[in-house]
């Protein structure tokens, strides 16, 4: 794969960046054309690097980078902007979706709707506020993205048109089935798996009950393991 | 496997310095043993006697010998002051200014959500006992520009939200005597949006 080797001023963000060896950051990225990329950036950690200022989540960047294998070197970072740097309840939420890309997108697995999807969603978070409709339109975006889409019309078992006025439980692989009864699973009203399927998050049980249900999916797909950056929220709430 | 030897065991024990590795190790170990054995004595006594008797100060969190640092045992200091900082070095910086006279409290970290590193990893259940005596009138929040020192930030000012205290951030953009044509884009870009009146 000669063409991947050296790559020029790449549309990506970077997710997380652990330090490596004794000057140098290892990036986890998310990059429009390649999905998610790991490299290192030589030297980023030395008091005056240039990569100081610039290496930040969040932050739209363009990277060129060359080397094969898992592991690249990251050549040049430059400044996109036109994103604010996120602070308040924004930045929580952002920690939580880039961990949601760092455990559930596989590397080198491009994306392109999910990145814009991604992008547009660190714009709609507010510091202070109500970002849970961004977040909950995010992840349903990403689950479909990697084949998980959700069925949000028809019930799993019966074929029937969702109802709004009745109960369901969803199988995460079936899809909403209608019950009747309270189960140790989520229940959502029809109306909730309706709008979801519209985007719309105006009526609050939509928003808590999609909170619930989306967290099952999640936690189904990441294999129950759980989420650190879920830990923060829960100490800012015990506050 | 054969045990190491003592040699071995000096070099292996000399990487767990900064910016030494195994070569480095290597070379540092054969100095010491070769041309200064009295510095290499004093070494491994000031080593010794720097982790027996350095601890942390019991109110700044920072390293000292007594039970109260000296900066917050001094008397000359405002105690209605007190600024958060990420680590020893940053309350150095902050010394060196003169800009300040309030007293610190030394997290020795940040909060890194995605590294696991929450509250009780660092010190900040200490610092709401710190903040008991009711002397401190405003924090100031010290911790560095990045996202998990604002992370940092963020917490410490809903934590302290329904104190009757002033919590305050240190203000970010263009460095003193910066040219706007030489500041990278992100500072700048930054410095536009939390502009103030003038």
């Amino acid at each position: 794969m000669v063409e991947r080797t050296r790559q020029e001023s790449r549309e990506a963000f970077i997710l997380h960046g652990y330090p490596y060896r004794e000057t140098s950051l290892l990036l986890e990225t998310f990059t429009r054309t390649f999905g998610r990329v790991s490299m290192v950036a030589r030297g980023a950690r030395s008091p005056r690097s240039p990569l100081r200022g610039v290496l930040l989540a969040f932050q739209p960047l363009a990277l060129s980078w060359f080397g094969k294998g898992e592991l690249r070197t990251l050549a040049r970072a430059e400044w996109v902007g036109g994103q604010p740097l996120l602070h308040g309840e924004a930045l929580m939420c952002g920690f939580y979706l880039n961990e949601l890309l760092l455990r559930l997108l596989p590397r080198e697995d491009p994306h392109d709707a999910l990145f814009t999807r991604y992008w547009e969603t660190l714009r709609r978070l507010v510091p202070h506020g109500n970002s849970a409709p961004a977040l909950r339109s995010f992840e349903r975006a990403l689950l479909k993205e990697l084949g998980y889409a959700m069925a949000l019309e028809r019930d799993g078992a019966s074929g029937r048109a969702i109802d709004p006025a009745k109960t369901y439980r969803y199988d995460p692989e079936r899809g909403p089935i209608e019950v009747e009864d309270a189960g140790p699973e989520p229940r959502v009203s029809g109306r909730a798996l309706l709008d979801m399927g519209r985007d719309d998050y105006a009526d609050p049980q939509t928003q808590q009950q999609a909170k619930a249900l989306m967290r099952t999916l999640i936690n189904h797909r990441l294999d129950y393991q759980p989420l650190k950056s879920r830990q923060i929220f829960r100490d800012l709430l015990a506050l | 496997m054969k045990s190491p030897t003592a040699l071995e065991e000096l070099i292996e024990a000399l990487r767990c310095l900064p910016g030494v590795g195994p070569k480095s190790a290597q070379r540092i170990a054969y100095h010491l043993l070769q041309y200064d054995k009295t510095g290499a004595e004093r070494l491994a006594q000031s080593l010794h006697g720097a982790l027996q008797s350095i601890r942390r100060c019991a109110k700044c969190n920072s390293f000292t010998e007594l039970e109260l640092c000296a900066l917050c045992g001094s008397p000359r200091r405002d105690s209605s002051q007190l600024c958060v900082v990420e680590t020893p070095g940053d309350l150095l910086m902050m010394e060196q200014t003169l800009a300040y006279h309030g007293l610190y409290f030394v997290l020795m970290g940040r909060l890194s959500p995605l590294d696991g590193i929450g509250p009780r990893e660092i010190g900040l259940d200490v610092m709401q006992r710190r903040l008991a005596d009711g002397e401190v009138k405003e924090v100031i929040v010290a911790t560095n520009f990045t996202n998990e020192g604002e992370a940092t930030a963020h917490y410490i000012s809903e934590m302290l939200k329904d104190r009757d205290l002033r919590v305050t951030r240190i203000a970010r953009g263009v460095p003193v005597g910066g040219e706007l044509e030489y500041v990278d884009t992100g500072t700048l870009a930054q410095a536009f949006v939390e502009r103030r009146l003038l």
